[in-house]
C-alpha cells in the first residue's frame, strides 16, 4: 500500500512513517498543503493521512479542493482537533476516517486497510486468486493453503496487483507503489521483484502486457512451481 | 406575565376605572337635573294654580262650602292641593287632587314627607291666604331614574367590551413587530454564526435589532476566538504526546526484531525529543499560572543585566547569537519594576522568538530606551519577521504559533505579555517601516531607586 502523509510535526510524521514501513507499508511524508497538493499530481497513491493543522493551507480546504478536483483517494483525517463539530466537518467535507491525536499505531494500521478494503469493494481483509490468499493487514501469503514467505518488496508489488486485478500498471506505477519517493532505485527493480514472485507463487502470477506494463496473472492454478 | 397581557390589563383597567368615573359622575350630575327638573315643573305647577285661583274671587263662608274638598282628576302625576288659610291652626283645603295625601300642614318651600308608606316630594306656595301645595311620588321619580340608568348605561358597557375588543387587536397589531424578532431569535440553532435576517419592524425597534445584531457578533467573535484557543492549545499539547507515544510504539515493534536495532534506538531517542517538548510546555503553562496566581512582588531590576542574562544562557542554544545580537542604550538605563527572574524571562523568550523567527544570519537589536513618561522601552528588533496586523494581535495569545515548522510552544510571548501587565506594563508587536519586527515591552521605572 502506497501511503501519502501530510503532517507538519516532524517528530509525529517520523513515528508514523517507521511504523508503517514496519508493518510493510510504503510511505510519502509531505509537512505541507502545496506539497501534498504536488505528491498527487504526480504520484499514484492507495491512501492519504491527513493532519489538519497544515502551515500553509487549513487540512480540511485542501481536503474539499481534492473533492472539488474530483481527486477521489481515500483519505483518513489525523488530527488533534477532537471536538464534535470538527469531527462531523472532517467526515462531511471529504473524509472517509477520522482519527484523533494520540492513536494507537496498530488502530491507525486497521483503518488504512479497511479504507483501501472499501475502495476496492471487498468486505473482507483477505484478498483470494485462485488458490493464492494475502492477508492485507498482517501480509501473510498463502498457495493453497501453505504458507509462503515473501520479502517487503515483493509483498507491496503483490499488494499492488491484487488491488488492480484487472489493470495494466506501468512500471512507474507499481515503482510508486513498492518505492514511492525514494531515490537510487535501479532500473529494473521492478522486474527483479516480479521474478522473484513469479519464481515463489508460478510464472502466471504476473502477466507482462508488452510495451504497456504488467497485470495480475488469470486465476486458476499457477503454474511454474 | 406576557407583554401583550400586561398591556391588555393596563389598557383595559385604565380604560375601564376612566370610563365609570365619566359615566357615574355624568349619571350623578343627570340625577340632580333631573331632580332639579321635577322639583321645578312642582314649584311651576304651584305657581300656575295660584294664579287661577288669584282669578276667583276669595270664598266668604267656609262653612257653606262644606268639609269636604273638591277632588280634581290629576293628570299627569302631579298631585295638588288648594287651601284656605284661616290662622296658622285653621287651615281649609278647598280642592286636592284625587288620590293625592293631605298635604294643608306642610311648610312652605321644597320638603320630603311620608304619606301612607309612600314617599313624596312637596312644594308649598302661600300667596296671601291661599295655599297651594304640589306633590311628586319619590317612587315615581326613582323609577324615572332607573330608565334613565338603563338607556345610558346600557350603550355606555356595550361601548366599553367594545373599546377592550378594540384595544386586544391593536395591541396584538402593535407588538406583531416585536413577536416577529422573537420567533426569528427563538429559531436560531446554537452556534449559528449567520446575520439576522431582514426583519419589518418599526423605527423604535431597529436600535434593538442593532444592539441584537452586534451582541450576536460579539458572541460569535468570542466563540470563534474560544475554538481557536481549544484548537491550537488541542494541538501543541496532543502533538508532541503523539509523537511519544507513535515512538514508543515503533520502539516495541522494532524490539521484536533484531534487524531493526538502530530503529529501536532511533525511535527512543525521538520519543525522548517529545518528552523534552511536552516537559517545555507543561514549564511555560506553570509559569503561566504562577503569573496569574501570585501577588506582583515590586523588586527592582535592572534590564541591562537581564539582557546580558539572557544572551549568555541563549548562547549554548543558538551559536551565532553573539555575532547578531547587539544592545542598545544601555548607558541609559534605568532600573524597572519588575522582579528579575520575570524580567530575565520575558527578555530571553523574545530574543529566543527573535532568533528562531527572523531569517539566518539577520542582526537582532535590543534597544533600551527610558521615555519621559516614566517608562522604559526594552524592544527586541529584527529584520525579517513578517506578521499582519491580525498576526501581531493574535500572537500574545497561548499556543499561538506564527510558524508550526519552527520548534516551540506558542506561549512565550503570552509569558511576557502577562509579565508586563502584572506589572503595569505593556506588550506589543509593532511592524518596522523598513520591514520586520519590532517586540516592544513598556516598564514602569522604579522612581525610588533613582533618587536613592
Amino acid at each position: 500500500m502506497h501511503v501519502l502523509l501530510a503532517e507538519d510535526d516532524p517528530l509525529v510524521a517520523n513515528g508514523i512513517a517507521t511504523g508503517l514501513r514496519l508493518h510493510g507499508l510504503t510511505l510519502d511524508h509531505v509537512d505541507t498543503a502545496s506539497h501534498a497538493d504536488a505528491a498527487l499530481a504526480t504520484s499514484h497513491f492507495d491512501v492519504c493521512i491527513l493532519d489538519l493543522g497544515l502551515p500553509d493551507e487549513d487540512g480540511m480546504k485542501l481536503l474539499r479542493r481534492w473533492r472539488d478536483q474530483g481527486r477521489n483517494i481515500p483519505v483518513l483525517i489525523l488530527t488533534a482537533r477532537d471536538a464534535l463539530n470538527h469531527r462531523v466537518d472532517g467526515l462531511l467535507g471529504g473524509g472517509d476516517d477520522y482519527l484523533i491525536k494520540p492513536f494507537d499505531l496498530d488502530e491507525l494500521l486497521a483503518r488504512l486497510h479497511v479504507l483501501t478494503r472499501r475502495i476496492a469493494g471487498r468486505s473482507k481483509d483477505s484478498m483470494a486468486h485462485g488458490e493464492l490468499t494475502f492477508c492485507a493487514s498482517t501480509g501473510e501469503v498463502c498457495l493453497a493453503g501453505r504458507p509462503i514467505t515473501l520479502a517487503r518488496r515483493e509483498l507491496s508489488l503483490l499488494r499492488a496487483l491484487l488491488q488492480n486485478p484487472r489493470a495494466i500498471l506501468t512500471t512507474e506505477q507499481l515503482c510508486d507503489s513498492v518505492y514511492g519517493y525514494e531515490q537510487n532505485v535501479e532500473s529494473n527493480a521492478i522486474n527483479v521483484h516480479i521474478y522473484h514472485l513469479r519464481r515463489k507463487l508460478g510464472n502466471n502470477i504476473v502477466e507482462t502486457v508488452r510495451g504497456l506494463g504488467y497485470r495480475l496473472g488469470p486465476a486458476g492454478k499457477l503454474e511454474g512451481l | 406575565m406576557s407583554l401583550r397581557l400586561r398591556l391588555l390589563l393596563i389598557i383595559g383597567v385604565s380604560l375601564t376605572v376612566l370610563w365609570a368615573a365619566v359615566a357615574g359622575w355624568m349619571f350623578m350630575d343627570a340625577r340632580q337635573s333631573l331632580r332639579d327638573a321635577l322639583d321645578n315643573r312642582l314649584a311651576a305647577s304651584a305657581r300656575m294654580v295660584a294664579g287661577l285661583v288669584a282669578q276667583f274671587p276669595e270664598p266668604q263662608d267656609i262653612s257653606a262650602s262644606g268639609n269636604t274638598p273638591l277632588d280634581v282628576v290629576a293628570r299627569d302625576g302631579v298631585a295638588c292641593e288648594v287651601s284656605l288659610v284661616r290662622s296658622n291652626v285653621m287651615i281649609q283645603t278647598l280642592a286636592r287632587t284625587a288620590g293625592s295625601p293631605n298635604l294643608t300642614r306642610v311648610d312652605p318651600g321644597f320638603g320630603t314627607h311620608e304619606y301612607g308608606n309612600k314617599r313624596w316630594r312637596t312644594y308649598v306656595l302661600r300667596q296671601g291666604n291661599i295655599q297651594i301645595a304640589t306633590a311628586d311620588s319619590i317612587d315615581a321619580r326613582e323609577a324615572l331614574l332607573k330608565e334613565l340608568l338603563l338607556s345610558a348605561g346600557v350603550p355606555f358597557v356595550v361601548a366599553l367590551f367594545g373599546s377592550l375588543l378594540l384595544v386586544w387587536f391593536g395591541v396584538t397589531h402593535g407588538l406583531a413587530p416585536l413577536e416577529r424578532i422573537r420567533d426569528l431569535l427563538a429559531s436560531r440553532r446554537p452556534g449559528d454564526d449567520s446575520s439576522l435576517p431582514e426583519v419589518k419592524a418599526p423605527v423604535e425597534l431597529r436600535p434593538l435589532l442593532q444592539t441584537i445584531e452586534q451582541l450576536l457578533e460579539r458572541v460569535q467573535a468570542a466563540i470563534v476566538r474560544e475554538r481557536r484557543f481549544t484548537d491550537s492549545a488541542a494541538h501543541e499539547l496532543r502533538t508532541p504526546l503523539t509523537g511519544v507515544k507513535t515512538h514508543i510504539q515503533v520502539a516495541k515493534l522494532a524490539s521484536q526484531r533484531p534487524e531493526e536495532a538502530a530503529t529501536l534506538e532511533a525511535s527512543l531517542v525521538k520519543a525522548d525529543q517529545g518528552v523534552l517538548q511536552l516537559q517545555n510546555i507543561l514549564q511555560r503553562l506553570l509559569e503561566l499560572a504562577r503569573l496569574e496566581g501570585q501577588p506582583v512582588e515590586m523588586e527592582i531590576s535592572d534590564p541591562v543585566d537581564a539582557v546580558r542574562a539572557a544572551v549568555e544562557a541563549l548562547q549554548p542554544i543558538f551559536g551565532e547569537l553573539l555575532s547578531r545580537v547587539s544592545v542598545h542604550g544601555a548607558e541609559e538605563s534605568r532600573p524597572v519594576r519588575v522582579a528579575y527572574p520575570l524580567l530575565l524571562a520575558a527578555i530571553q523568550n523574545l530574543i529566543d522568538n527573535a532568533m528562531r523567527y527572523a531569517p539566518a544570519n539577520t542582526p537582532i537589536f535590543v534597544l533600551i530606551a527610558p521615555q519621559s513618561a516614566g517608562t522604559m522601552h526594552i524592544s527586541i528588533v529584527d529584520e525579517g519577521t513578517n506578521l499582519n496586523a491580525e498576526e501581531r494581535r493574535q500572537a500574545v495569545n497561548r499556543f499561538w504559533r506564527g510558524n508550526s515548522k519552527i520548534p516551540g510552544s506558542g506561549l512565550g510571548l503570552s509569558i511576557v505579555d502577562a509579565i508586563a501587565r502584572r506589572h503595569g506594563g505593556t506588550f506589543e508587536l509593532l511592524k518596522r517601516n523598513d520591514g520586520g519586527l519590532e517586540a516592544r515591552l513598556v516598564l514602569c521605572i522604579a522612581v525610588e531607586a533613582e533618587q536613592s
